[in-house]
């Protein structure tokens, strides 16, 4: 897969994004190099190669104050956002109207994961090395990735209007659409652990229980970022050091299967039948 | 569920009132920023107009670094703001793993504060909009 695919996946991210966030009026990515990654179709290059400029003094500077983390420019018809975020600078250009939490949530979800997922499609490419030839087996991975994104996009849509509906009015539960939770994975060992099971938090569980009225959810569908499945049996976390802390407990051959480690995140949702 | 991040600039910037200080006399504002370098956190501020300027931090041999970093955030900031029409400058802040810069402008005079990634932001503007 060569950089011109990744442009194209990080541009497809920003449109989305964009699209979710009309009030964010210009948004690009460029390289620590001052390459410049990623635009969305409303920046003009001029613009992009402008503003690194503009930055690149700063830049320089960086070592004296650590490194950047962050820049914002406040004025008073709107702001600019810079974020550094896994060796890139997403710059965000918002209106004075933007809910600048709601687009933080956004970028900070969005942006580092599909960064992730790039780096575990192609690592070497997301470095900058020479790109390789595509395989089929690699576009198909592409067009996974970019369903991935726009689930991505989706779902954060929906929790985003969640979080602005719940205090007014309770949510009617979607009996066809499965509630989808993203989780840590945490190994799960032990001489009598089976290795069809996963643990997650009861309050996981009592929600979705909750939520398909009663109904005992035994068993869960995991999904990677990657794309791979796995359906298994469900059980809560026993004791209270893993409670609470939005993870999954799963069994080494599970991960394995899944091509997963520890620390990586993937969604799950529950079986209903 | 997403992994907690470290509380970013976007944060600060989204929970607090930006700077926005209307234009004083020299005197107050350079007795302003001296009671801000009390501050806990504080590690000085840069202060310069056309004809002069008063830099007074606590470590003298990042004098230099600091002098450009300020300058050219204050130059990035009215760059960017001619850019995308967002208007007057009301602040821009640089945040690095370890300190962080607070740069505007008030009248003639520019101003960068320089602070520990920790400091207390809220209590520095309470103070800016003192003056």
């Amino acid at each position: 897969m060569d950089n011109e695919v990744y442009s194209f996946a990080l541009k497809n991210t920003l449109d989305e994004i964009r699209n979710l966030c009309p009030d964010i009026t210009n948004t690009f990515m460029f390289a620590e190099d001052g390459e410049i990654i990623a635009r969305e179709e409303n920046t003009p290059e001029k613009t992009t190669v402008r503003v690194v400029d503009a930055l690149d003094s700063i830049l320089e500077k960086a070592e004296a104050i650590g490194g950047i983390e962050g820049i914002t420019l406040e004025g008073y018809n709107g702001r600019v956002n810079v974020s550094h975020m896994n060796g890139f600078y997403l710059v965000l250009v918002t209106s004075k109207k933007a809910d600048a939490n709601y687009v933080n949530t956004i970028t900070r979800v969005l942006i580092p994961t599909v960064l992730k997922l790039l780096e575990k499609i192609h690592p070497t490419s997301l470095n900058g090395n020479l790109p390789s030839p595509k395989t089929e087996s690699e576009n198909s991975r592409v067009k996974e990735f970019e369903e991935t994104v726009k689930k991505l996009v989706k779902e954060t849509e929906v929790e985003k209007t969640k979080e602005t509906i719940q205090p007014q009015i309770k949510l009617e539960p979607s009996l066809s659409e499965p509630p989808v939770n993203q989780l840590i994975v945490e190994n799960l060992g032990g001489l009598l652990v089976p290795s069809d099971t996963v643990r997650i938090d009861n309050e996981i569980l009592s929600q979705w229980e909750e939520t398909y009225e009663g109904k005992k959810i035994g068993e869960v569908e995991i999904g990677t970022f990657d794309g791979k499945t796995a359906r298994c049996k469900v059980k809560p976390i026993k004791g209270s050091k893993y409670e609470g802390k939005g993870i999954i407990q799963m069994p080494e051959k599970m991960q394995l299967d899944l091509e997963i480690r520890k620390g990586e995140l993937v969604r799950v949702k529950p079986i209903i039948e | 569920m997403v992994v907690k991040k470290k509380k970013s600039i976007q944060e600060i910037a989204a929970v607090t009132e930006p700077v926005a200080v209307e234009p004083t006399s020299d005197g107050n504002l350079r007795a302003g920023l001296e009671d801000i370098k009390t501050y806990e956190g504080v590690i000085g501020y840069i202060l310069r107009n056309s004809t002069s300027a008063a830099i007074d931090l606590k470590d003298p041999t990042k004098i230099i670094d600091y002098a450009i970093l300020s300058s050219s955030a204050l130059d990035a900031g009215e760059e960017l703001s001619e850019l995308f029409n967002l208007g007057e400058v009301k602040e821009i802040i640089v945040e690095g793993k370890d300190v962080k810069v607070l740069s505007f402008a008030v009248g003639e005079n520019k101003v960068s504060i320089f602070m520990d990634k920790d400091a207390d932001r809220e209590r520095i503007l309470k103070k800016l909009h003192s003056i």
